[in-house]
């Protein structure tokens, strides 16, 4: 063996005794301070629960709403009773009058209410072709979509039972008769979601979005206490001025905790929860990696761009909170004007999500979600270009509070 | 407090900005144009009218046609499309045959409001096509009678409050409320961190002839964040639902009536919060993950008459849940302050309460200010005794 390759391998050895050193260190840092124990386990974990109990039953249910029957015959009581049969509808209340209707809504006891104006039966006995009306309030949009969807059904059942009943005496037979009451059927399939469970549209946003303004906080806020409390020399030099091998050093137990909390809520909710997914176990991992380490990359550009403790962490907090809106899950992006179609780029969870919802909830290959995934590695990558000025700041910068 | 720029940045520059930009995101308001394939196995002139209705409807874009359904898959898989229509090739026979035809809507179900737009096209599409077949097939004697036959019973449907079904309108009220009180509490939990660390002795409040008294510390405070937030909040509910156009239906006496409770509600908030944090990064772990939660507390997004019994009492806690849910009524139902008047007797409540925590929680600091200082002046007197001894 020559000197050269001997050499080669001393520092090897001791890069390696460098880097468990310096993770040590970093395990006795995470120890010590409280605030990393709550924002690493206690706090993600405890938004995890809020979610999936907040909605747990899927779709809202039992949603109150009102009858204004102001004709008050048998054949009304019949759609008020059916109305109060749907699943996602409760009647909780009859009103007199549609003013009264309307002040309920907005002392937000009900989200709709039925109007049957006096006269509806006798009218439709002599086929005068009677109206009635829903009404519902948009300003909880769930809640509206839900309940127009109930008040909508039961106002064409109504419809077709009366149809029905003509038809039947002229001696039509069942399929005839369903025919003319409904010539074309739209047949829907829910592809991978087919109980449309908003649990599993905004829990598996949300939460991984939460969890990274996490990851972006505490990735900020270790490297800035490195300067806050004065031993950013030290953990320097442990490394030998090696700026990559202190940062790797540092963030790796990090990395482990992340990735068990990553893994701990894909198995929680998508094996445990039962929540829908195409895709392979394998890519729910490769995704909490990227998830992971794409956060990390961002948390120290973020502190090497702004080497202070409160404007990165303010900036950290403020793209993270944004980015749950940018993920374009809620609101799709495609809605959105086109500057934000492009600056969505800019954030994480934007593909993130996108590659959740190509490759783990639809189940596509991950080569259709190429682009996301590359802009992940970016993120991975962007500390590169904030090394030198790290080392600089680690080194010569002061803490000011 | 001017000189810290992380203060300046959540009392000044998010209460602006942001909602600025919430709203260029949610200017939109509904989607548009959602992008559709098609596959035509029918071939027919019928099949072709229901695809030239969907393409002329508001929500739905036909944007390609496909040779069978693997084809369309993959449009499907690129993210082209959202979602795919097929006509079966018996779709026109059967309609002719006095059968139901059957035409198939396939959904890309990861984006709500792009499945609610190509599914309820269609369904709209069917039921109209389906009355004109209706009454073809019928044989009636008059128009009226035909009308009539195909629909015994005619329905409206009226959406109230927010009519377009907007999704910033019915999203943005609830997030400018959030604003005010999760910009307050991290601006007053910030200074309150660099009072402490420029402190010699990590006191929050500083043992001088200006910090005099528990009741003039606590109300001086409380008047400067009121003083800025008088104007943050007027931009907040008045200013920005304005600029973009969101409904806007109580009246600015109304608006100020709510505001005076809600707002000295979270500064007192802030307050009692600021005294549990030791360094001023912890504020800002703290109370950021918080905001997403509780938008969703206020019942917006989830309906409140769903959310478990559990975490409806934790809501309790924050001034924004009642706040938000006041204003939402008043502004975007038009309620009348008689309507929320349970809500509003809750924020008063709140005032009061964390106004009565804070000077509780002051008393407690200045206590152990005092105590600190006694302790040291004895340490040096002892200390000049033995010198001198």
């Amino acid at each position: 063996m020559s000197e050269e390759n001997k050499e080669k391998q001393a520092i090897g050895k001791g890069v390696l005794s460098i880097l468990w050193r310096i993770m040590m260190r970093e395990l006795l840092i995470l120890r010590r301070n409280h605030i990393y124990r709550f924002s690493m386990v206690v706090f993600p974990i405890l938004v995890m629960i809020f979610f999936t109990s907040l909605m747990d039953d899927g779709l809202p249910t039992s949603l109150p709403v009102a009858v204004v029957d102001q004709d008050n015959t048998s054949t009304t009581r019949v759609l008020t009773r059916r109305l109060d049969a749907f699943q996602m509808s409760r009647v909780v209340a009859h009103y007199p009058t549609m003013t009264e209707a309307r002040k309920a809504i907005q002392r937000n006891e009900i989200y709709g209410f039925l109007y049957i104006p006096k006269g509806t039966t006798e009218k439709l006995l002599a086929s005068r072709q009677p109206k009635i009306s829903f009404y519902y309030t948009y300003t909880s949009l769930t809640a509206g979509a839900m309940v127009m969807k109930d008040l909508k059904t039961i106002s064409t059942l109504g419809s077709a039972a009366l149809g029905q009943a003509t038809l039947q005496a002229r001696g039509f037979t069942d399929e005839q008769i369903q025919t003319l009451l409904q010539p074309i059927r739209v047949d829907l399939h829910q592809i991978a979601n087919p109980w449309s469970s908003y649990n599993s549209y905004l829990t598996t946003m949300i939460v991984p979005g939460i969890f990274m303004l996490f990851i972006f906080l505490i990735t900020a806020y270790s490297l800035g206490t490195e300067l806050k409390f004065n031993t950013s020399k030290e953990w320097v030099q442990m490394a030998n001025n090696r700026m990559v091998v202190a940062i790797i050093g540092k963030f790796l137990p990090q990395t482990f905790i992340w990735l068990a909390l990553v893994y701990g809520y894909e198995w929680y909710v998508f094996f445990h929860l039962g929540f829908p997914h195409l895709g392979s176990p394998w890519m729910l991992i490769l995704l909490g990696l990227m998830q992971v380490l794409a956060s990390q990359g961002f948390g120290i550009f973020a502190f090497g761009l702004m080497p202070s403790l409160r404007m990165s962490m303010s900036v950290c907090s403020l793209w993270a909170v944004l980015s749950i809106s940018m993920a374009g899950s809620a609101f799709p992006i495609m809605g959105m004007d086109a500057p934000l179609q492009s600056l969505s780029w800019l954030f994480p969870l934007r593909h993130y999500y996108m590659i959740y919802q190509i490759s783990v909830f639809n189940g596509f290959p991950l080569i259709e979600a190429w682009f996301h995934f590359a802009a992940l590695c970016a993120f991975l990558l962007l500390p590169w270009f904030v090394v030198s000025k790290l080392k600089n700041a680690m080194l010569n910068y002061v803490y000011i509070p | 407090m001017v000189k810290d720029e992380g203060v300046i940045i959540f009392f000044f520059v998010v209460p602006l900005v942001y909602p600025l930009l919430y709203s260029w995101i949610y200017n939109n308001e509904t989607v548009h144009e959602v992008p559709v394939v098609v596959v035509d196995d029918s071939h027919s002139s019928l099949s072709r009218q229901f695809i030239r209705m969907c393409d002329a409807s508001p929500d739905v874009k036909i944007a390609y046609y496909a040779q069978d359904i693997d084809e369309a898959k993959s449009l499907v898989s690129r993210q082209i499309v959202k979602g795919i229509y097929y006509f079966p090739p018996e779709f026109d026979t059967q309609v002719n045959r006095l059968e139901q035809a059957t035409m198939s809507v396939y959904c890309d179900m990861s984006l709500m409001l792009a499945y609610k737009a190509i599914f309820q096209t269609a369904q709209m599409v069917s039921m109209e096509m389906g009355t004109e077949i209706k009454t073809k097939l019928g044989g009636k004697y008059t128009v009226h009678e035909e009308a009539i036959s195909a629909k015994p019973l005619a329905f409206d449907e009226v959406p109230i409050f927010n009519p377009s079904g907007g999704y910033g309108s019915f999203v943005l009220p609830a997030v400018l409320m959030l604003i005010l009180q999760q910009t307050l509490v991290l601006g007053i939990g910030l200074s309150a961190g660099t009072a402490r660390e420029e402190n010699r002795y990590g006191q929050l409040i500083p043992v001088s002839r200006h910090y005099h008294g528990m009741l003039n510390i606590v109300l001086g405070k409380a008047l400067c964040y009121l003083m800025i937030y008088a104007v943050m909040g007027a931009w907040l509910v008045a200013g920005v639902p304005r600029l973009f156009h969101f409904p806007q239906l109580a009246t600015w006496q109304t608006l100020l009536v709510l505001m005076i409770p809600y707002t000295l509600a979270c500064i007192f908030f802030g307050m009692v919060v600021s005294c549990l944090v030791k360094y001023r990064e912890n504020v800002m772990l703290i109370m950021v993950f918080i905001s997403i939660p509780l938008l969703f507390l206020t019942g917006v997004s989830w309906p409140q008459s769903n959310i478990p019994g559990f975490w409806q009492g934790a809501s309790w806690v924050f001034p924004s849940t009642f706040g938000a849910r006041a204003y939402i009524r008043l502004n975007s139902m038009g309620a009348s302050l008689h309507d929320v008047i349970w809500e509003y007797r809750i924020l008063w409540l709140h005032a009061l309460a964390y106004f009565l925590l804070a000077c509780g929680v002051y008393r407690y600091q200045i206590y152990r200010a005092r105590a600190d200082v006694r302790e040291r002046l004895a340490e040096k007197k002892e200390q000049a005794r033995r010198t001198t001894g």
